[in-house]
């Protein structure tokens, strides 16, 4: 994170009642345009934040599934690069931005339709319905 | 304060060891999470909502003492994910324990009763429980009826065969203050050490954002809670951090305090933002920006954080780096606190289901004051 905006005064903070939390974005299935180098910036920040894997597009035409965790902005495109794990390689792989010649979200978004909200509405339809032992349970692993 | 005295003592002379040798920012504990696969699925968790072949990946035995070694710190706790699902978690711990750090392992219990045998009983080790209150309150809490009475009997099972045991909770907005207080009791006559509690945060990586309390109503809640204590009660705390959260005290977040280590390397800033990785502990202590975190900062990020991994080494840091704050830290673990406002806030806390746990109410004022 950098060149966060300061948005609360520590008064503010200390006499916050509701922390308003963050908006998560429907990103599942988004191709982004890159055309500039700011738009090709957002939409990795984009995909740093996003919790399924996306589809890299290199400029050899190599394309990458790939789960980016960790980016690096520098000041040009060949300064800065993504980090990832793909769904084959053991180990943690870099590409510059200036290699990437498209993005897509193409994974299922992991942190889609998990809020509370959920929950809370799928227990009390169950309950309603004479269900025992109701609870979530993890994704498949396959 | 339910901590042995030889691991206060490895603390407090690990605190002035690195204040004599005026360093400026040195790990307290290390957050040491060898995987993200859990067999929960929590409403609002963010740890663990990632593609299967992440939740595949786990920190090789190897990987995690380089990352105890590097890091140095005293402390180390091991969350996730789960790590009993780890299927090398017992050399893990032992590789630890041989290293003489003091591993909190935190778990959600569905699997410790089946894995003790496979542990030895230290003085190093404890088993930190994840349960979040009485029975109803809990099984809503991680989605899953029948958790709570399978952790306790893990727990049960823990310290019948002589383990170290405490329970972890997090308690969210809704939280009814009075449930809590029974809840401390139940737990204390399962004969745990003690007893590890934090408030819910709005972390940008949890899918569940609408439920997390702000820092007026987190002190007020607390203060209910922590006030008119029972002699029975004990905490696997620092009390100055018990204070701090029940708003007697203030402090800065120090991030690099309780540093977070995982598959994807030295996690920036702490253990909640996730804002990028590093590949050593020393990179993570000279690059990250850590100006740009904490309350002072303004960063919207950080503005409702009061939890433990950012606060509650300044209040360990003061309780063992000052003759004040050693005072002020023992005095915390005899008091009662006893306060007539916080009762009258119990007797005015209404009951309710689990259900409604975590109902928002638009707030009516700004501030409401934590003392009478």
């Amino acid at each position: 994170m950098t060149a966060e905006v300061l948005k609360y005064t520590l008064e503010q903070v200390e006499a916050l009642e509701l922390a308003p939390g963050f908006e998560h974005e429907n990103l599942e299935g988004w191709v982004p345009a890159v055309a500039s180098d700011d738009d090709l910036r957002q939409a990795l920040e984009k995909a740093f934040d996003y919790r399924g894997d996306v589809t890299l597009t290199l400029k050899s035409g190599e394309r990458i599934e790939a789960y980016i965790f960790n980016r690096h902005t520098g000041a040009t495109l060949a300064d800065s690069w993504v980090q990832y794990f793909t769904p084959t390689a053991p180990e943690k792989r870099k590409v510059s931005y200036a290699e990437i010649a498209r993005l897509e979200f193409s994974g299922k978004d992991r942190a889609a339709g998990k809020h509370w909200e959920d929950w809370v509405k799928a227990y009390n339809e169950k309950k309603a319905a004479g269900e025992k032992n109701i609870a979530l349970v993890p994704d498949a692993l396959e | 304060m339910a901590v042995p005295i030889s691991q206060m003592w490895t603390v407090s002379s690990y605190v002035l060891k690195n204040r004599l040798a005026g360093k400026k920012r040195y790990p307290l504990v290390l957050m040491l999470e060898p995987l993200f696969r859990c067999s929960l699925a929590c409403a609002g968790c963010g740890k663990v909502q990632y593609p299967p072949h992440i939740l595949k990946k786990q920190l090789t035995p190897e990987e995690c003492f380089a990352a105890v070694e590097e890091c140095g710190a005293p402390m180390v706790s091991i969350p996730g994910g789960e790590p009993l699902l780890h299927p090398q978690i017992v050399e893990i711990v032992n590789g630890l324990i041989a290293r003489k750090k003091y591993i909190y392992l935190c778990t959600n219990a569905l699997e410790l009763k089946r894995r003790l045998p496979e542990f030895t009983p230290s003085k190093y080790l404890t088993f930190s429980v994840h349960l979040d209150g009485q029975r109803e309150h809990h099984d809503f809490s991680v989605c899953r009826e029948g958790g709570y009475d399978i952790a306790v009997d893990g727990i049960k099972e823990a310290v019948r065969r002589g383990f170290r045991v405490t329970t972890n909770a997090t308690f969210f907005d809704g939280t009814d203050p009075n449930s809590v207080r029974a809840f401390f009791d139940e737990v204390m006559g399962m004969g745990v050490e003690g007893i590890i509690l934090s408030p819910g945060y709005s972390y940008d990586k949890a899918p569940d954002q609408n439920h997390f309390m702000g820092r007026a109503r987190v002190r007020r809640l607390f203060r209910a809670i922590l006030s008119n204590r029972k002699p029975t009660w004990k905490f696997n705390m620092s009390p100055l951090f018990l204070e701090f959260l029940m708003g007697d005290r203030n402090y800065e977040c120090v991030p690099w305090g309780m540093p977070t280590y995982n598959i994807f390397g030295w996690q920036k800033p702490c253990y909640l933002l996730q804002d990028g990785y590093v590949d050593s502990f020393k990179e993570l202590l000279e690059t990250t920006n850590w100006e740009e975190y904490g309350v002072p900062s303004g960063n919207p990020k950080c503005a409702n954080c009061m939890v433990s991994c950012g606060y509650e080494t300044p209040a360990v840091m003061e309780g063992f780096g000052s003759w004040k704050g050693f005072f002020a830290m023992v005095k915390g673990t005899f008091n009662k606190y006893p306060s007539q406002h916080a009762m009258k806030m119990l007797s005015e806390a209404a009951p309710h289901a689990p259900a409604t746990l975590v109902q928002i109410e638009e707030p009516a004022r700004a501030l409401e004051e934590t003392h009478a």
